[in-house]
């Protein structure tokens, strides 16, 4: 495969329908080695269909997958040794305990040492726990047993899908520092996750994926420095007005309403320029109540997928508060 | 050899392994307590020719036959669901994509599975057979029926015999119930349907019997029928195969079932 030295992981053409659905239409991954990787996009882009893929759950219909350095084709399942992987929600005999899961579970793919097992079960803080049968586990406690299991022989590529379902948040940043942690030893860590927030702090490089096509890849710094956003809230009532003084600024491309209940609206803008729209809106007899300066993962991805449903996935429609009406998310370009 | 003895530690904790073997003893030593307290002191209908005395149960060296009919009938019919509640526990609880992702062999990983199921059916029957000759024996004391054909020393030499005739035949049976489950890739829809097959080949029996002989629960009934012994009520009546062709026959239902299971299982698509 042509272009992909140093990467980790590295998709081209990728290609998987079922029936007369497309779920990816030629998707083109290139995963650094070494890195945090966020892979976004919303329900039904093809997420969970790549990461299947990637695992050799399912079988694409074209294109080609290079794992480490080296293809991974059908038959090729012993590339997946050096892989940990977590797909969709973890699950386990629910009969036995969390430390015999990992125990029967380390028996298939790649040996493992019954060292690394107890050094797993105390890394997701589950030592107290190893002996309870997992029916007893709550959620969380699955999934940081899934987060284990993918972690058993040491992998140098680590495909975790949504690996914060479920962890509280003390959970969650511990989830984080662990990832990092190992991305520092130079191994490489893919997340899905619809957690935009939670991608932005944790990932170095993002890939946006919608209707199974990569719309944007690259390092999140660079991705977002060409994202600058000022989001600034006024008085619900006073919304309108905002708009309208911040039109000679902002074209209607550029502002959105993020909440219009809580008076908020951002501007998007090529520098820095939270002053200048303070400014614009004090004259126009309107005073800012909160003013923030920076970069947003969301807006990005809001821009890049649409912010529209799959088709035939749909997605969350809320419920207009003032007049009871159903509503497509407040998300909307003013 | 890690498969085979991780597949070996599962079943051994898992409850319907337990469950299983435990209702086969149970309705066993049940049944047969209650011939021998019931038949306290009466004689051998026809001095025992019909076959069908119950007194049989209780009298040796004719018990073995009649405890390892009850075995390889009733225990084909758990065999089954037990084969399809492990097969179809790997799709249900999605512990095959684990393996999967892992970098496992499917055919591998599932064919093992069942080579530790077929181990476990060789211990159910064995545990079964001994809790049902020493009920035997309770039941000889409870009917006054003497227990010297105990030691039947023709009867003890065949019997290791007859035990791997029956334990492969309950093998095959198992094998079905894995493969429709695995078909299914559900633990519910696979002992669903396979308990229709097998009261389906029954009933069907009655009204094709020349086709029924050739089909599973058929020939595994039929391959252990011996001189001393009747066929099962599945085993095809009238129409049953000689035991040589039926258990040629098993093999066949046994090893076609397997690499079903496995062909489906290498070319099935994971999710969920």
């Amino acid at each position: 495969m042509s272009g992909t030295d140093g990467l980790a992981l590295a998709t081209r053409g990728l290609r998987k329908r079922y029936g007369s659905r497309r779920a990816l239409d030629g998707l083109d991954l290139s995963v650094p080695t070494g890195v945090v990787y966020g892979f976004l996009g919303p329900n039904g882009a093809g997420k969970t269909t790549t990461m299947r893929v990637l695992t050799g759950l399912i079988h694409a219909d074209g294109g080609t997958v290079e794992v480490l350095g080296r293809p991974f084709r059908r038959g090729d399942r012993h590339r997946l040794f050096e892989v940990g992987a977590l797909v969709e929600s973890p699950t386990f005999y629910p009969y036995l305990s969390g430390r015999a899961n990992l125990r029967e579970l380390a028996a298939s793919g790649a040996h493992v040492s019954s060292k690394r097992i107890d050094e797993l079960l105390e890394l997701v803080g589950l030592s107290d726990r190893a002996k309870d049968k997992v029916q007893d586990y709550s959620m969380g406690m699955k999934q940081r047993l899934g987060i284990g299991a993918a972690l058993l022989s040491d992998p140098k590529l680590l495909l975790l899908d949504e690996p914060a379902n479920g962890l509280d948040p003390a959970g969650i940043v511990a989830m984080r520092d662990t990832l990092r942690a190992l991305a520092a030893q130079g191994k490489t860590v893919v997340v899905s996750s619809h957690l935009l927030g939670e991608v932005q702090v944790m990932a170095d490089t993002v890939g946006i994926i919608a209707a199974g096509k990569l719309v944007r890849e690259g390092p999140l710094r660079e991705l977002l420095s060409m994202q600058r956003v000022v989001k600034v809230r006024v008085r619900p009532n006073l919304v309108d007005a905002a708009i309208k003084a911040l039109a000679s600024f902002a074209p209607a491309e550029r502002l959105t309403e993020t909440d219009r209940d809580e008076g908020w609206l951002a501007v998007r803008a090529e520098a820095d320029c939270a002053e200048e729209v303070n400014q614009l809106l004090a004259g126009a007899g309107i005073f800012a109540s909160g003013l923030e300066s920076g970069s947003d993962l969301e807006m990005l991805f809001l821009e890049l997928t649409g912010g529209q449903a799959v088709s035939g996935e749909g997605t969350f429609v809320g419920l207009d508060a003032a007049n009871g009406s159903a509503t497509v998310g407040k998300g909307t370009a003013a | 050899m890690r498969l085979f003895f991780s597949g070996l530690r599962k079943l051994a904790r898992r409850p319907a392994t337990w469950v299983t073997v435990g209702l086969l003893i149970g309705l066993l030593v049940l049944i047969i307590v209650a011939v021998g307290s019931g038949v306290n002191g009466r004689s051998l209908r026809n001095g025992g020719a019909s076959g069908a005395d119950p007194k049989l149960l209780v009298t040796f060296p004719g018990a073995y036959d009649r405890i390892l009919q009850f075995i390889t009938g009733l225990g084909g019919l758990f065999a089954l669901i037990y084969g399809a509640a492990i097969a179809g526990s790997e799709w249900s609880w999605g512990t095959l994509k684990w393996a999967v992702a892992r970098g496992e062999s499917r055919v591998r990983y599932m064919l093992i599975s069942y080579v530790t199921v077929a181990v476990m059916i060789a211990f159910g029957i064995l545990l079964t057979f001994a809790a049902g000759v020493l009920a035997a024996i309770v039941g000889a004391h409870l009917a006054n029926v003497s227990t010297s054909g105990l030691g039947d020393s023709a009867t003890l030499r065949d019997l290791p015999q007859r035990l791997l005739k029956g334990w492969f035949a309950v093998v095959e049976e198992g094998a079905l119930g894995f493969t429709i489950a695995t078909l299914a890739r559900s633990q519910l829809a696979g002992i669903g349907v396979g308990i229709a097959f097998y009261f389906g080949e029954g009933f069907a029996s009655i009204f094709l019997p020349d086709i029924v002989k050739y089909l599973p629960f058929s020939v595994a009934n039929a391959s252990l029928v011996t001189g001393s012994s009747t066929a099962g009520v599945f085993a095809g009546g009238t129409s049953a195969l000689p035991a040589d062709q039926a258990q040629v026959l098993v093999v066949v239902w046994l090893v076609g079932a397997l690499v079903l299971a496995a062909l489906f299982s290498d070319r099935a698509e994971i999710a969920g």
